[in-house]
């Protein structure tokens, strides 16, 4: 029996939770078995572990409190945004704590003139916007879950959205974070400049999938609202003349803030359930989101109008106000949701490959669904040729969702084979960490692991994910350098 | 001592074996692609193929050999002195475009070709990568930007090549060759490692190729130039700007005497430049608007010509790295701060017994001082720049430092808590501090 084992008595167990209810307070520490459901799992619902503890800090102070006692005692933590995580990132350790961040949900500072908001992680990031919008401001990054999702998740996943052709990820607009390391020392890197010089850490940060430490406090760059805004919707009778559009777009120096596309098979479950107005015969849809100065905008609705009929459009319609713009973008929104009318199961795949071969993918997609007997819909942010494919299936039928994940693995290895990659915005998390492997080989992912040993050397920080086997800092994953010569010792030392 | 300098002269030797071609320094034979280093490599390097550069730091680490990468050896004088290196390695000949598709906006270069080049191949297609280093024109390679992220005056729309940068291949320190990031615009799976070497000044890895996001080239595209009495007016009118409905791609604040050095505004105390890039129509849309939201603020009001202007931004393009200056400095900071700074630095006398240039970039928050001037009274603006930059919440970096003043004005300011997350990074990577860690990090 090890020592692990021994320590976890009940005895044990009752010790943690005074402890940590000394530093939160009763109400901030959840062990009761009932109460602990609502954290077994994230937005992939399919994976569910119980965690011993889930704790609710309201200070960066209490956060790292509580990481320095997971470090003496080696219990594993996993920090907890909103939990709309579609990549199992938030999943818990069995033998581990939940960091929920939910309590942290302060706008700690809003300055318009240095285009700066300053929030805690658990702050929602529809309110960010909602908090500068009246001063005719907004961030941009904005997930379709962007009314729950917290600003902490979309650090740790680098969160996309429909905008971000124009104007980036997540990792574009965020100046600087406090975090909590994972041996419990509080760091600031980065601020509020809009650049910074040494190692850009913070790139590591955004996108680290919760595996470098506990980020309490976001520095975010907002930007002004476009002057103008128009939305194009244009219905096409092949959706491959849809993707050659947003081609012919980009080439001819227009670039849109978003580009959607929806095949028939998703109009048709909108329609179903929604009404947006799409044209249920029609191939494919396609949505341009045009932006920016009014003189720049009004240029170029008529130019890309062109190109739309050029490549084989159907019907083009120019929203004619706000309302109707909204009916466009409604149906877009509520795709994930109408699957869920129109199939009893359904999984999401969020896969990303060169716009040039939209074409490609897509038959080879509807040919795998014919392979596994599912259909398959297709939606995605067709500007940087981000899939979504929804494999609909039944959970009722005896294999079928087995089914489902394999076909969905294996569009993975569609978008890999054309030099894509296995996410563009959900992260690798628990779900595709075995899909890594796809990318990279051995030694890439010792160099991602040399990252992670540099911020955790115990491996304490939400393990068990990302990376496909489990991989410890002892070994930095280097081959042995220079012994007497060392060049490090001749200087004097360096470090 | 004497014995292990012979034996590491030997394995030094073994190096000249592992690549196409080699240049011994004070052997007799000339070789004019090798830059002033500062320091004495035994050997310069020219490998023809990724294999070649991981067989040298492959057998380089193990021989605790220490490598020194480079390539247009226009930007050797950034961060620290390099202490002493057995083998310099150069990019040089490492100069392909590798890939280059049009209709996805990406394209993989070798980081031996110069950006102009670069820019140039992309060009044909109409499309722009769009980073304008100091040194563009003179040699800058694609490797020494992404290894020293420096921009331009474009950078005020585009960013630096940390917001181009889709993927790399390297070399390791101990010779592995890796494949980070992707070919992709969009793409979260795994740290992004290659946004890491932008700015590691070649202290992790040795950089190969580089995959970037391209961008559509505009039609139309027209610079303005507006003069200033005083800094209020001109602070209230570069507020204005930042604040209106236009979306420069260039964007900087003068002071007094480089609006007449670079002949912007001769005369005026401050001067705004502005580029913009877009539709015909739109560009004018957007002149006129500057023009309302500044006017009773500006003094002069000038739309340049084609060739002043293309003057005007090389003069802004190259103007961190003045010959002449006994330093020059970045500082970066908070939007406002990077406005203000001009006044601050005008009215100080700490800096009376100096000549001071400075240019800011406001929508990057970054302001460039270069200062001219001996001894104590050079160190002494050094120091106020340094406590300037601590004051306003931003950092500072500084290069090109005379040499008599190296002792004193060290390249980095405060990395405050970064240090040693940084220290790890390079520890993990470089254990044996193969590739110049002391560019970044002071030996303590
Ligand atoms: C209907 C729906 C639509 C979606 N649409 C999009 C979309 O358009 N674009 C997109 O990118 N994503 C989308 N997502 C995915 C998801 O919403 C994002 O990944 C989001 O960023 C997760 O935020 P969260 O607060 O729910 O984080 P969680 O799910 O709670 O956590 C996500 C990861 O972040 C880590 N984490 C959370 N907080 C912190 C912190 N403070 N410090 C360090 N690590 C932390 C967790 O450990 C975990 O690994 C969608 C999800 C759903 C359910």
């Amino acid at each position: 029996m090890d020592s692990q084992a021994v320590k976890r008595t009940g005895r044990w167990k009752s010790r943690i939770t005074s402890e940590l209810v000394g530093i939160l307070g009763a109400g901030a520490v959840i062990s009761a078995e009932d109460e602990l459901i609502a954290y077994e799992s994230d937005g992939l619902t399919g994976y569910r572990v119980k965690p011993l503890f889930v704790v609710l800090p309201s200070t960066a102070e209490e956060v790292s409190q509580v990481v320095k006692i997971c470090n003496r005692e080696k219990i594993p933590f996993v920090p907890r945004g909103a939990g709309t995580g579609l990549s199992g990132g938030a999943l818990p350790n069995r033998e581990g704590i939940v960091i929920s961040l939910s309590r942290m949900n302060r706008i700690l500072d809003v300055d318009i003139p240095n285009r700066v908001v300053v929030v805690e992680p658990g702050v929602v990031n529809i309110s960010v916007t909602d908090a500068v919008s009246a001063e005719g401001f907004y961030y941009a990054p904005d997930p379709s879950s962007q009314i729950v999702c917290t600003i902490g998740g979309n650090v740790a996943e680098n969160s996309g959205g429909v905008h971000c052709l124009k104007y980036g990820v997540t990792t574009n607009h965020v100046l600087g974070v406090e975090m909590v390391l994972p041996d419990g020392a509080v760091v600031t890197l980065g601020g509020p400049a809009p650049e910074s010089l040494g190692y850009d850490l913070l790139s590591l940060v955004v996108g680290s999938e919760g595996l470098l430490g506990i980020v309490t406090k976001v520095f975010l760059r907002i930007i002004k609202k476009p002057q103008m805004v128009k939305t194009l919707f244009a219905s096409f009778e092949r959706i491959e003349d849809a993707g050659a559009s947003v081609s012919a777009i980009i080439s001819s120096g227009v670039i849109p803030a978003g580009m959607e596309i929806m095949d028939n098979l998703s109009i048709n479950a909108v329609e179903t359930t929604v009404g947006a107005g799409y044209p249920r015969d029609a191939g494919a849809i396609l949505l341009v989101e045009l932006d920016g100065p009014e003189a720049e905008v009004k240029t170029q609705v008529p130019a890309v109008s062109e190109i739309l009929r050029e490549n084989g459009a159907i019907e083009i319609k120019l929203a004619a106000d706000e309302s109707e713009r909204q009916l466009f973008w409604k149906g877009r929104k509520s795709a994930f949701a109408a699957m869920g009318k129109i199939s009893p199961g359904y999984y999401v795949q969020d896969g990303v490959i060169p716009r040039s071969t939209l074409a490609k993918v897509l038959g080879e997609i509807g040919e795998l669904g014919r392979r596994y007997g599912l259909r398959v819909a297709n939606v995605f942010h067709a500007g940087d040729g981000n899939l979504h494919p929804l494999v609909l299936y039944d959970p009722e039928v005896e294999g079928e969702s087995e089914k489902a994940e394999e076909l969905s693995g294996e569009i993975l290895r569609v978008c890999v084979d054309v030099g894509g990659s296995i996410t563009g915005e959900h992260g690798v998390g628990f779900d595709k960490k075995r899909f890594l492997p796809l990318m990279f080989n051995e030694q890439e992912i010792d160099t991602m692991n040399l990252v992670r040993c540099a911020f955790d050397e115990e491996g304490l920080c939400n393990p068990g994910k990302v990376f496909p086997t489990p991989r410890t800092c002892v070994e930095p994953g280097m081959k042995k350098q220079g012994p007497e010569t060392t060049p490090a010792k001749e200087m004097g030392e360096l470090f | 001592m004497v014995r292990s300098f012979e034996k590491k002269m030997s394995h030094v030797t073994e190096l000249y074996k592992m690549v196409s071609n080699f240049h011994v320094p004070g052997s007799g034979d000339t070789d004019s692609g090798v830059p002033e280093f500062g320091f004495s490599p035994e050997v310069v390097l020219y490998p023809e193929s990724v294999e070649e550069i991981s067989r040298v730091l492959g057998f380089a680490s193990q021989k605790g050999i220490r490598v020194f990468p480079f390539a247009g050896g226009t930007k050797l004088f950034l961060g620290n002195p390099v202490c002493s290196v057995g083998a310099a390695l150069s990019l040089k000949r490492l100069g392909r475009v590798l890939f280059h598709e049009p209709s996805d906006m990406v394209s993989t270069v070798e980081c031996g070709m110069e950006v102009r080049e670069f820019q140039k191949a992309v060009g044909r297609e109409n499309q722009l990568f769009p980073v304008d280093p100091p040194g563009l024109n003179s040699g800058a390679t694609v490797g020494g930007l992404v290894s020293t992220n420096l921009c331009g005056p474009m950078s005020t729309r585009y960013g630096t090549c940390r917001e181009l940068i889709l993927g790399i291949r390297a070399v390791r320190a101990d010779g592995e060759i890796i494949n980070l990031g992707g070919k992709v615009v969009k793409n979260v799976a795994g740290y992004d490692i290659p946004k890491l070497m932008a700015g590691s000044l070649g202290t992790l890895c040795v950089l190969v190729e580089a995959t970037f996001r391209l961008y559509p080239r505009q039609p139309s595209s027209r610079t303005l130039v507006l003069g200033f009495d005083n800094h209020v007016s001109c602070s209230q009118a570069a507020r204005a700007i930042f604040a209106a409905d236009v979306v420069p791609t260039c964007f900087e604040i003068l002071d007094e005497r480089l609006s007449s050095e670079f002949s912007a505004a001769p005369g005026a105390k401050r001067s705004v430049l502005l580029k913009f890039d877009s539709f015909e129509e739109a560009v004018i849309e957007q002149i006129k608007q500057v023009r309302e939201i500044t006017s009773g603020k500006s003094a002069s009001f000038v739309e340049m010509g084609d060739e002043d202007s293309r003057k005007l931004w090389d003069s802004a393009r190259e103007f961190p790295f003045l010959s002449g200056a006994s330093f020059s400095s970045k500082l970066t900071l908070p939007v406002t701060a990077s406005i203000e700074i001009l006044s601050d630095i005008e009215s100080n006398p700490a800096l009376s017994g100096v000549t001071v240039r400075c240019l800011s970039r406001p929508a990057r928050g970054v302001a460039l001082v270069s200062v001219s001037g001996e001894g104590e009274e050079a160190v002494i603006a050094a120091r106020f720049l340094e406590n300037l930059a601590d004051s306003l919440g931003g950092r500072i970096m500084f290069s090109g430092v005379r040499r008599e003043l190296r002792e004193r004005v060290k390249a980095w300011g405060d990395f405050g808590d970064a240090l040693f997350l940084m220290k790890n990074i390079k520890r993990r990577f470089d254990p044996g501090n193969i590739l110049p860690g002391e560019k970044i990090f002071d030996a303590d």
